[in-house]
């Protein structure tokens, strides 16, 4: 059996992992995304490498940090993020470059200067685009997390594995239902902002 | 699935008492009128006057409000619509062939779910390209984008033919095709129709195609029939305004005296010309590309005549030039009157001429156009 | 950095010819079932409009539970072995492939299936003709999407004993050799590269094929 402390700790371990990381991959995403606006090449690059490594399961791009990064809460944040980074330069990308050539023409013209237009014009209008990429990313974080547990991140997979080495049904569930209800809050809030920043306030 | 034939042949269509609402107005409103069996009856008016509602209505694809169409005495509220489709050749201007299927298959869909087999289908299939004059072995297995928009509308037309259906629904079947293509095809059809002795409703909103095609015209106005009858009497006898309005031939020919070829002409493009040493089956594919029916065979800059994609598909496998099977055209000079350009050319049964500025082409005259254009 | 000899050795150690044909004789079942299963429901939901956005909504929230979190779920239900690795690639492939399903339906351009019934197909013959047909491109986009969702659930498989190139990881990682987590992560990798690409061929064959124009 679990003690309830323990569930708390690996849940607080676990939200701490899912955060670093997804802020970590929020601010390196966003000037790459800006940087694929204005280089065909590295918007080439990065759409390339973002459809390859989709494709890549999970575990393999866990396991591969090890030989080169050992064990624990590095390597594990570096595996999270090989995942997570690509939905959202890619969102924030197709956000950025879905404007109306008309409005940014409009925007010079009116005198704005190139760093306003990116602050008023572009950033806003990618915002949507660009939250629905960051819901998915923490969605991918949140369960890559529970597998990093196998490398040493800790987290609510370290419960997991620990129920699985005894096959005990209620460590496995002490594990899997916090982390099942942390994917449904990072939806939620995600969802709720992505509305949020929609204008007019609907989905998609 | 397998449905039983309906009828063989139409002794009359009834459409009594037929009205169709639209919100608060009327889409057609009580209208009775008889098609006659073997006749080619026009539906014509402004949009908005229930033509293609009425026709709609005669296949269940739009379920009146109030009153019976019925089929050679059979009231078609009685009848599975799927059974009743089967037996009602279709066609309307988008052509709408199924991009997934080649010709044949689109040609021999329905025969399929009647349960025909492969080699009843692989027949019928050739007899109506053949019929459409689209040699089979070479577009039998095409998908339909490979296709020119005068050919597509020929397939439609074979598809319509697929079950020998006694009784045509046609609503603008040519009204997307440029002039010079629609003319051909109006030609064509009017072929098709003395061969095949249908019953046909053919809705249009182009009074030439009308009088040229109709055996009787029924014009309709906000909902309701104006006037029915065969074309002279409604061009002699016009039950209103509007009618005289439709039909009235007398203004088009008012100015006639003082207008010149040049005046009504279309421009000449490049796309018309093919080059004398060019072969059959090479100006086929071009004029595929190119969406023409009819082209001009020049030798350098001297025009030799026309060509007309139909005869060179005959020719498809010998190594024929275009020199060869130019066929003589009629050309004008840009300040002959148009009376005299379409006097020669009604006594010749041609629809087309070439104007000619001393040895350039300049402009193409198509006999239809002229006449609209008088308008 | 590994000779070829050394990774024969690796490959041989850890019996990774068979760990890959077990490996892709799960994802075959996965992905198999997947397709039935998500094309029917598709199918389904396109019949029965009002049912479409409950699912929908349903098979998002399954999109969002952590893969290991769902095949531990299902562990107590199916037992160890390749069954709740299979039954969890499924949970998660129904969504994209029903979605997709449904969407194609649903979109089939008006004049074909206008014409489909002005021509006497019955609403049964107009969605196997002609709708099921038209919607294959995108039909085809959801199965790619499943595809990659079944290759990293089924590498999952190896931590609850189900097999596969999983297990190579696993076993890797828990005794640290550092050669064999190389050869076993490369090569799942690029096994699931290189299906994903082959899945993208096909996808832009049936565009080709089926796309409208």
């Amino acid at each position: 059996m679990v003690v309830l402390e323990t569930v708390i700790n690996a849940t607080w371990e676990h939200i701490v992992l899912v955060y670093t990381t997804l802020f970590v991959s929020i601010i390196v995403s966003i000037p790459l995304a800006f940087g694929a606006v204005y280089s065909k090449k590295l918007e080439f690059v990065i759409m390339k490498f973002a459809n390859l490594v989709q494709a890549v399961p999970s575990f393999a791009v866990v396991a591969i940090m090890v030989p080169f990064l050992g064990i624990g809460f590095t390597p594990a944040v570096v595996a999270i993020m090989l995942r997570a980074l690509l939905p959202i330069i890619k969102n924030t990308y197709i956000g950025l470059s879905n404007i109306d050539p008309a409005l940014i023409d409009y925007a010079e013209g009116v005198g704005l200067s190139q760093w306003q237009i990116h602050r008023y014009i572009r950033l806003p209008n990618a915002y949507p685009a660009m939250f629905a990429g960051i819901k998915f990313a923490g969605i991918l974080a949140n369960s890559i997390a529970v597998l990093t547990a196998f490398i040493g991140s800790g987290g609510l997979g370290e419960i997991i594995f620990q129920g699985l080495i005894g096959y005990n049904t209620s460590t496995l569930l002490a594990g899997a239902i916090p982390a099942i209800m942390l994917a449904i809050l990072i939806d939620t809030t995600f969802t709720i902002l992505e509305k949020k920043v929609t204008p007019g306030h609907s989905s998609e | 699935m397998q449905t039983e034939r309906l009828f063989d042949r139409i002794d009359s269509i009834q459409l009594k008492g037929i009205t169709k609402k639209y919100g608060e107005g009327f889409a057609v409103k009580d209208l009775d009128l008889e098609v006659i069996g073997g006749e080619l009856l026009i539906l014509i008016g402004p949009s908005g006057s229930g033509k293609t509602t009425t026709l709609r209505m005669i296949n269940r694809m739009i379920e009146q409000d109030e009153g019976s169409v019925t089929i050679n005495g059979i009231d078609t509220k009685n009848v599975d619509p799927v059974r009743l489709r089967r037996n009602i050749g279709y066609v309307i201007q988008n052509i709408g062939l199924f991009p997934h299927m080649t010709i044949g298959e689109n040609i021999g869909l329905v025969p399929k779910l009647e349960g025909w087999n492969k080699k009843e289908i692989e027949e019928r299939v050739k007899t109506l390209l053949e019929f459409v004059s689209l040699p089979p072995d070479m577009f039998m297995n095409r998908y339909p984008k490979q296709l020119s928009g005068g050919q597509q509308q020929r397939v439609g037309l074979a598809r319509a033919m697929a079950m020998d259906p006694p009784l045509f629904l046609m609503d603008e079947p040519f009204g997307a095709l440029d002039p010079i293509l629609r003319k051909q095809l109006q030609k064509e059809f009017l072929k098709i129709k003395n061969e095949i002795n249908r019953t046909i409703v053919f809705v249009t909103h182009d009074i030439e195609e009308a009088l040229v095609l109709g055996d009787r015209i029924a014009i309709m106005d906000q909902g309701e029939l104006v006037q029915v009858g065969p074309p002279e009497e409604l061009i002699f006898n016009p039950a209103n305004e509007l009618v005289a309005d439709i039909v009235d031939n007398q203004r088009k020919f008012k100015h006639m005296d003082t207008l010149k070829v040049k005046d009504l002409m279309s421009p000449f493009e490049d796309k018309y010309v093919l080059q004398a040493k060019t072969e059959a089956c090479d100006a086929v594919d071009e004029m595929t590309k190119r969406d023409l029916e009819t082209a001009f065979v020049f030798d350098e800059d001297a025009l030799l005549g026309q060509v007309e994609i139909v005869d060179l598909m005959k020719c498809r496998h010998r190594e024929e030039k275009l020199s060869e099977l130019a066929k003589p055209i009629k050309t004008f000079q840009p300040m002959d009157s148009v009376a005299f350009a379409l006097s020669e050319m009604k006594n010749s049964g041609e629809y087309l001429a070439i104007v000619m500025n001393s040895k350039h082409p300049v402009g193409i005259l198509v006999s239809d156009e002229v006449l609209l254009k008088l308008i | 950095m590994l000779s070829i000899q050394a990774i024969a050795n690796v490959w041989e150690r850890n019996l990774m010819t068979m760990r890959t044909i077990e490996h892709l004789h799960m994802f075959s079942i996965a992905l198999l079932l997947s397709i039935i299963i998500g094309v029917s429901v598709g199918i389904f939901i396109y019949m029965k409009p009002k049912t479409a956005n409950p699912v929908l909504n349903f098979l998002n929230i399954v999109e969002t539970i952590p893969d290991l979190a769902l095949i531990v779920l299902l562990l107590p239900i199916l037992k160890l072995g390749a069954g709740p690795t299979i039954a969890a690639c499924v949970l998660y492939s129904i969504l994209p492939i029903a979605r997709n399903t449904y969407t194609g339906l649903k979109n089939v351009d008006e004049q074909y299936t206008y014409v489909a019934q002005a021509i006497g197909l019955s609403p049964r013959e107009a969605l196997l003709k002609v709708r099921i047909p038209m919607s294959l491109p995108l039909i085809a986009g959801g199965i790619r999407i499943a595809l990659v969702f079944c290759m990293g659930v089924v590498t999952l498989g190896g931590l609850v004993a189900a097999g596969g190139l999983g297990t190579v990881l696993q076993n890797g990682i828990q005794l640290y050799q550092k050669d064999a987590i190389l050869v076993a992560g490369l090569w799942t990798g690029l096994l699931a590269v290189l299906l994903d690409g082959f899945a993208g061929l096909i996808e832009k064959k049936l565009h080709e094929r089926y796309g409208t124009w």
